[in-house]
């Protein structure tokens, strides 16, 4: 139950002569008391690198890590009181379920008694009650996760909970139901939590806020609304959403943007003197197939149609080194018929050197 | 196609065995032996082709300690091989998790070179290192004791150890580590309460390398003894005069290795199971 403020924070594992090579740039970045975080980004991008910082397992080359306004970048695990659970399940094999749920109050030199309540109250909680006699290493993968994630939740003190992509080896149908659980004790805890994961499906259905990474750097913090409906540089479009957003070359012409020939609507800023090139952004939900050619349709032919059941993907191609796909409900035009794509004016972003410029 | 293989393995399973066995046997039977028995053509079958007789094992155990001393020896040996061996795995498992999880850095020495630096004790040739070991054991007064001896077989084992324990925790997923420090233990307790538990495959292994190496040594036990500290390897050898009492040896060489196979029987099973990997995964 704690805040936790990044000021500066950066990390180089390596350096080449005399310069950091950042595995994570410095940044600043603050995680409000009872907030649940998602990191999202490719596997590399620094995920893990900021996740062990904050534990303490690894002391930044610049900046500083404050929770509740404690400096303690100096300090080792033990003196944060975080919990951490790792992407493959670690138990302690030589103990019982029991015994790895009550060690971080043993280590804490607690009572006996209170010891018992707590892990009871946790075995409980988890449904591992029925194991706790159970040598730890005798379990599936999932409950040995289950235990790990245990371990955090016995200290009712704990600043927060770090998760380093921890359903990585659960099998998808208990994925789902993990994931609500962890919902439900961070909800009902007030635990703030950090969950590293790189499936954005996971960090949009269980973080309130979702930091964007990529190559070492912040990209974007926002809810899961305002990464699918701004995205602040092209990678956020790529990597939220699936489909992934749709890019097009735009082309700045008087007082509109026009994308092979056809007008798609102006950016507001006003910093586009001089610029006559555009990146256009337009997410496959935002376009919809009209019945027949308009004044603001584009032609397009199908090449592709994936059906999903609820709904289909439909690729259709515009020009010779131009695609778009579209997210399309009913009268899903077959493969090699012409179509009249109309996107949603609205919705349309335009990005000038990687940046969105609405 | 598959039975011809498994006659094939079986048959070579079977040839090994025999070439194992056959001088267990020999040294069995040999020792039933008495002095006829042997020096008058090869016999096989007892009571037909010789009279079996206990004459050898009673030199050795008989009333009043039989007219050979093998247990002074056998004791001794167990003595500094047990001392030397538990020592060196202390120590070489202390030095081992260090090695393996810690980074150590002096100029251009770094982890790895340190690890070598262990090993490179026993690369040397035992020869080398007796001269050196002799005159420093006779400055401090500590040769034919079974002190020095112990001190010796440290030196010798304790690489093997820490080469041993390296490998293995090596393997030990570092998350474990990790996990116990979040949990709340520093390094000593992470070493303590969490790996230490955990690491009984590779004590054991350790452990049965040490007590192999230092029960079967003759090189140093005889070359830093004279007759006060005599250990059994040495004592055996004795044995040998101008005429070679095979029946005594053959005996006296079925009690020094029978300590060995039984320690092989009793932690057999620990080899195969209880693999640490089960910590991660």
């Amino acid at each position: 139950m704690a805040k936790i403020e990044l000021r500066g924070l950066g990390h180089a594992y390596t350096f080449v002569g005399g310069e950091a090579q950042f595995a994570l740039h410095p940044l600043d970045l603050t995680w409000e008391d009872g907030g649940t975080y998602a990191l999202l980004g490719p596997s590399g991008c620094g995920k893990s690198t900021m996740l062990n910082i904050v534990s303490g397992l690894l002391e930044p080359s610049l900046g500083q890590v404050l929770i509740n306004g404690r400096d303690v970048t100096a300090l080792g695990p033990i003196k944060r009181n975080i919990a951490q659970v790792f992407q493959f399940p670690v138990v302690y094999p030589a103990k019982t379920v029991y015994g790895n749920l009550a060690f971080p109050l043993v280590c804490r030199q607690k009572s006996k008694g209170e010891i018992d309540r707590r892990v009871n109250e946790v075995a409980e909680l988890l449904n591992l009650d029925k194991f706790l006699q159970k040598p730890a290493r005798s379990l599936t993968p999932d409950l040995k996760q289950l235990i790990s994630l245990g371990r955090g939740l016995v200290r009712d003190d704990v600043a927060v909970i770090l998760m380093d992509e921890p359903l990585t080896v659960i099998d998808p149908q208990l994925k789902f139901s993990l994931r609500r659980k962890l919902r439900d004790i961070s909800a009902r805890h007030g635990h703030t939590l950090v969950y590293v994961t790189h499936d954005q499906n996971e960090a949009m259905t269980l973080a309130e806020q979702v930091v964007v990474m990529d190559s070492g750097r912040v990209v974007q913090m926002g809810t899961p609304q305002e990464l699918f409906e701004n995205p602040v540089h092209p990678h956020v479009g790529y990597f939220i959403g699936t489909p992934s957003m749709n890019f097009l070359p735009g082309r700045l012409h008087g007082n509109d943007v026009e994308v092979l020939g056809h007008k798609v609507g102006l950016p507001t800023t006003s910093e586009l003197s001089g610029v006559s090139e555009i990146l256009v952004g337009i997410r496959p939900e935002f376009i919809s197939l009209a019945p027949r050619a308009g004044k603001k349709t584009i032609p397009g032919l199908v090449v592709d149609v994936q059906d999903m059941g609820g709904f289909a993907i439909l690729s259709a191609k515009l020009s010779e080194d131009c695609e778009l796909k579209v997210r399309a409900r009913d009268h899903v035009p077959p493969v090699g018929e012409q179509c009249h794509l109309d996107l949603q004016s609205d919705r349309v972003r335009f990005y000038l050197d990687n940046r969105l410029v609405n | 196609m598959r039975n011809l293989l498994r006659l094939i393995k079986f048959a070579a399973i079977l040839i090994w065995s025999a070439f194992v066995v056959a001088p267990f046997l020999w040294a069995l039977t040999t020792s039933f032996k008495t002095a006829n028995g042997v020096t008058s053509g090869a016999t096989y079958i007892p009571f037909v082709d010789y009279q079996p007789s206990l004459g050898a094992w009673k030199g050795l155990f008989g009333s009043g300690g039989g007219s050979i001393d093998i247990m002074g020896p056998f004791v001794n040996s167990a003595v500094v091989t047990l001392s030397a061996s538990l020592i060196s795995l202390i120590l070489g498992t202390l030095a081992a998790y260090g090695l393996s999880r810690f980074t150590y850095k002096a100029g251009p020495v770094g982890n790895a070179d340190l690890t070598f630096f262990f090993i490179s004790q026993r690369i040397m040739p035992p020869v080398v290192l007796a001269i050196p070991f002799f005159l420093m054991l006779g400055l401090f007064g500590l040769l034919d004791t079974i002190f020095g001896l112990v001190i010796v077989y440290i030196a010798l084992l304790m690489p093997i150890a820490v080469w041993v324990m390296v490998d293995f925790f090596n393997q030990v997923p570092r998350e474990l580590d990790e996990t116990a420090m979040i949990d709340g233990c520093n390094p000593v307790e992470t070493f303590w309460r969490v790996i230490l538990p955990n690491s009984k495959p590779g004590l054991v292994v350790a452990g049965i390398f040490c007590v192999v190496f230092g029960w079967n040594d003759f090189f140093f036990a005889f070359t830093l003894t004279f007759t006060k500290t005599q250990l059994l390897p040495v004592a055996i050898v004795s044995l040998n005069s101008s005429v070679t009492p095979w029946w005594s040896l053959s005996a006296s060489a079925l009690i020094s290795v029978a300590p060995l196979i039984l320690v092989a029987f009793l932690v057999e099973r620990y080899l195969d199971k209880g693999n640490i990997a089960g910590g991660g995964k």
